[in-house]
């Protein structure tokens, strides 16, 4: 994200925390990511769009205590995102789910020889399965969402270091297992 | 260790259907419920505070009065029991 579109965003926020119908421009913006976001991590599609929602309703209620602190503004979105997920499968006593797209493990796991067969997709998924939960939380944040180390560390209320530990440990612990390369530019 | 939730998606998630979610009239109506809602609750919550005050002063006041009355009673008592012996 440029400087010119974080300041723009500030202007937005700024504006918004007066007249509310101004964060329309922020919801159009960032509608999409938080949605897709919330449907991998419940796989209900309904159930997203209630979560996704609630989302926006909260930030919308919150937003004259938000403050910058170093992140853009959609991290402070996925925060409220994923506290909502936790909440609502804290509500109904459920288990989160983890809703992967094929052909996203396929970029994340380059194979040397092209060799994608079901047999591997589904040792992945059984690997992953057993995968604690905060190696899980941040590898989605950081290969499916594209976030950066600090805004994982403050999604997931963690340090930089410690978002930066969890994804090395669990890259490590896929090289080991699958011996494949990863594409990782860390 | 619990075992995780994985499910796999064979076709990526695209943004058809997405729009049926998109409403932020609604958000802003939620919004300004919610509003409405603490606003009044802060007047509720004035209110109920505003009571609890006067009913302190209700009861210090009559506390006070009883105070005083045993105090007069007790002295007459005192005075009778002096003017007999």
């Amino acid at each position: 994200m440029s400087e010119d579109e974080i300041r723009q965003e500030e202007a937005i926020i700024l504006q918004a925390k007066k007249d509310p119908k101004a964060f329309g421009v922020l919801y159009e913006k960032y509608f999409d990511r938080i949605y897709f976001y919330l449907l991998r991590q419940t796989d209900e599609e309904e159930l997203a769009g209630d979560l996704c929602a609630q989302t926006f309703v909260n930030a919308l209620n919150n937003l004259k205590r938000y403050e910058l602190r170093g992140v853009p503004f959609s991290a402070w979105l996925y925060k409220i995102a994923s506290n909502e997920v936790n909440k609502h499968f804290r509500k109904n006593k459920g288990k989160k789910v983890f809703s992967i797209e094929e052909v996203r493990i396929k970029e994340l796991v380059a194979q040397s020889d092209d060799s994608w067969d079901e047999e591997l997709i589904q040792r992945l998924i059984e690997f992953m399965k057993d995968l604690p939960l905060d190696m899980l939380q941040v590898l989605e944040l950081r290969f499916y969402e594209d976030r950066d180390f600090k805004e994982i560390a403050y999604i997931l209320d963690i340090t930089e270091s410690g978002a930066k530990m969890r994804t090395y440990r669990a890259l490590d612990k896929l090289r080991k297992n699958f011996k494949l390369k990863v594409k990782y530019d860390g | 260790m619990g075992r995780n939730e994985i499910r796999l998606r064979r076709q990526r998630t695209t943004a058809r259907g997405i729009d049926r979610f998109r409403n932020y009239n609604s958000v802003l109506e939620r919004h300004e419920q919610t509003q409405r809602l603490k606003k009044i609750m802060r007047v509720f919550g004035f209110f109920v505070v505003i009571l609890i005050v006067i009913m302190m002063i209700i009861f210090l006041s009559r506390w006070e009065e009883r105070g005083t009355e045993s105090n007069s009673h007790g002295m007459n008592v005192a005075s009778s029991v002096v003017i007999k012996t």
